[in-house]
């Protein structure tokens, strides 16, 4: 669900500095670079046409976003509200509809006039409660006491007051349901950043707290990696599955194990991934045990780990830079690479070809 | 082996790295200028006109890729290699569509930044393991969009395996040996795949330049 509040496009505000009454002919005005002065000159005549222009007044103070309201001078806001609401009559008169509704509707919003602005027209807050209730009453008094005498009109009546109290309620309503938007927005971005400032408290800053303390070298560097670990699977949790449970995703939960035990580094790359059955978690632990192998012996600080898994054939290279040894001059009591790797390989029908070069490096292909 | 002094500018938002990667750099390269946003680095390389820019894929005010676009143009002299802790596939992809010449990882050591800083002053490409690792993703298969150069969305069986192969963490040297092939046909092979990395019309490409706004 969206939390955006209702926003016209175009980025029309209405405007807070230089308003008369609602800031709509200034705010469009600036929007359209032109001076406000004609853009209230064309509503005005707008207005003559059966009252468009006090209409399409009215939807843009209810649509358009306000922005914070610059106090306006008093005398130029009650101008402002007058002129408006004689030009509210005479449009009303151009509709046609005769005093009978005329006067009722005009004291009406003299009430809501009063109501929203009495304040800042310099009204105590009592005045302007009794005052707007006042011309309320008035205007419904009056629009029942001069409709029920007709017949026709009284049909009329209810659909009228349905719509004046519409007319005077939408922009309020509007405004609620705007402001409870900013206040949820608000409320989800405090609530992001104390779940930042916990998370980052919890990891980040305990590491350099222990990094500070810590003289060793290679534990230092356990700890960042572990550290980079972390924010990468949270910053970019796509490459991360939910499900874990795939080859790619064992690889690098053995790699960071690895990483932690013996303090070398094991980069991985993947390209591709395959769903882990019994046949791949052997696969993941006899590399598991090239790697643990290449960090504890080869010398090098890194270990590359390349999954490569598509289909028709699922394979993970490890190697290292590091020592090398020759194969065929292993004793036979080092049974770590034959055991682990080569008859785990071959009791899931796949293979193992380690190939070293003394001086050289290491690398061990597992494939099924 | 001599080779020429190699003038590079630094672009990275922490001071820390900028000032890391400058006492790791090992012969031949000097760093001539070094900038921490969009807006300082851009005039910054065009007046300069260094040889290489290690370039951070992040910036924070519109990331490398800004540079390159608002660079290349008037300095088609000047190669980009892109430095980057990042993991999404598409951020460096974008960078590399946008001209970089290769891209590797800011745990590179220094002595193999030196190496890649000189290959890209050379015009060749660097590809580290990782982006190996991207480009067979984005290769994978056999999803290709119509209207495409067929030449340029399929990779050939050596290019593959030349990839495969720096993804595991050979060397191009030790790729050379390995395949039979000379260095020089290393190289061309892993400019080949540059190429076709950035003029490619492949559908999960043009996915990923499209929502980077490259085209």
């Amino acid at each position: 669900m969206s939390t955006t509040p209702l926003r016209l496009p175009l980025g029309v505000t209405r405007a807070g500095e230089g308003r008369v009454v609602a800031g709509v002919c200034a705010g469009l005005g600036a929007r359209g670079r032109t001076d406000a002065t004609f853009v209230r000159l064309v509503f005005v005549l707008l207005s003559f046409a059966a009252g468009a222009g006090i209409v399409a007044y009215l939807a843009l103070w209810a649509l358009l976003p306000g922005e914070p309201a610059a106090p306006v001078p008093r005398k130029r806001r009650v101008v402002g509200v007058v002129l408006l609401l004689v030009a509210a009559q005479i449009a009303l008169h151009g509709l046609g509809l005769g005093n009978s509704l005329v006067w009722p509707l005009l004291l009406a919003s003299l009430g809501y006039v009063v109501w929203t602005y009495g304040e800042e027209l310099g009204m105590r807050p009592r005045a302007r409660r009794v005052s707007a209730g006042a011309l309320t009453v008035f205007a419904l008094l009056g629009f029942v006491g001069t409709n029920t005498r007709g017949t026709a009109s009284t049909l009329l009546a209810p659909g009228a007051i349905a719509i004046a109290i519409l007319i005077v309620l939408l922009p309020w309503a509007l405004r609620l349901v705007r402001e409870r938007d900013a206040e949820r927005d608000a409320r989800v971005r405090v609530e992001e950043r104390a779940d930042l400032a916990a998370r980052v408290h919890d990891s980040v800053l305990q590491t350099l707290a222990l990094i500070q303390r810590e003289a060793d070298p290679r534990r230092i560097q356990t700890l960042a990696r572990r550290q980079e670990r972390e924010l990468r699977a949270w910053i970019y949790p796509e490459r991360e599955p939910a499900a874990a449970g795939t080859l790619a995703d064992a690889i690098e939960t053995a790699a960071a194990e690895i990483e932690e035990l013996h303090g070398v580094r094991v980069e991985v790359v993947r390209t591709g991934d395959a769903p882990a059955d019994e046949r791949v978690r052997e696969l993941v632990l006899a590399a598991r045990e090239a790697m643990a192998n290449a960090a504890k012996h080869s010398g090098a600080e890194e270990v590359s780990v390349f999954v490569d898994a598509s289909p028709e054939r699922v394979a993970v290279f490890v190697r290292d830079r590091g020592a090398g040894f020759d194969p065929e001059a292993v004793p036979a009591d080092r049974r770590g690479i034959a055991h682990s790797i080569r008859e785990r390989m071959e009791r899931v029908d796949g293979t193992a070809t380690i190939s070293s070069t003394p001086g050289a490096g290491t690398e061990v292909e597992l494939s099924l | 082996m001599s080779r020429p002094l190699r003038r590079v500018v630094l672009v990275d938002d922490h001071d820390l790295f900028r000032a890391g990667v400058r006492s790791q750099l090992g012969a031949g390269v000097e760093v001539v200028g070094e900038a921490g946003s969009v807006a300082d680095a851009v005039p910054l390389i065009k007046e300069l006109d260094p040889d290489v820019v290690l370039l951070d894929v992040h910036l924070p005010d519109g990331g490398g890729q800004a540079v390159i676009v608002q660079v290349a143009p008037e300095r088609p002299g000047v190669h980009f290699l892109a430095l980057s802790v990042s993991d999404a596939a598409e951020d460096v992809i974008g960078v590399i569509r946008a001209g970089a010449r290769g891209y590797v990882t800011k745990t590179i050591s220094g002595e193999e930044l030196t190496e890649a800083i000189h290959r890209t002053a050379d015009g060749d490409a660097v590809f580290s393991p990782r982006l190996a690792g991207f480009v067979l993703d984005a290769f994978r298969g056999g999803e290709v969009t119509g209207s495409g150069d067929p030449e340029l969305d399929q990779l050939t069986a050596r290019e593959r395996e030349v990839l495969q192969l720096i993804a595991r963490g050979y060397r191009y040297k030790e790729i050379a040996a390995r395949l039979h092939l000379s260095s020089r046909t290393v190289e061309s092979h892993v400019s080949a795949v540059l190429r076709k990395l950035q003029l490619s019309s492949r559908h999960e490409l043009t996915r990923w330049a499209a929502e980077r706004r490259l085209i």
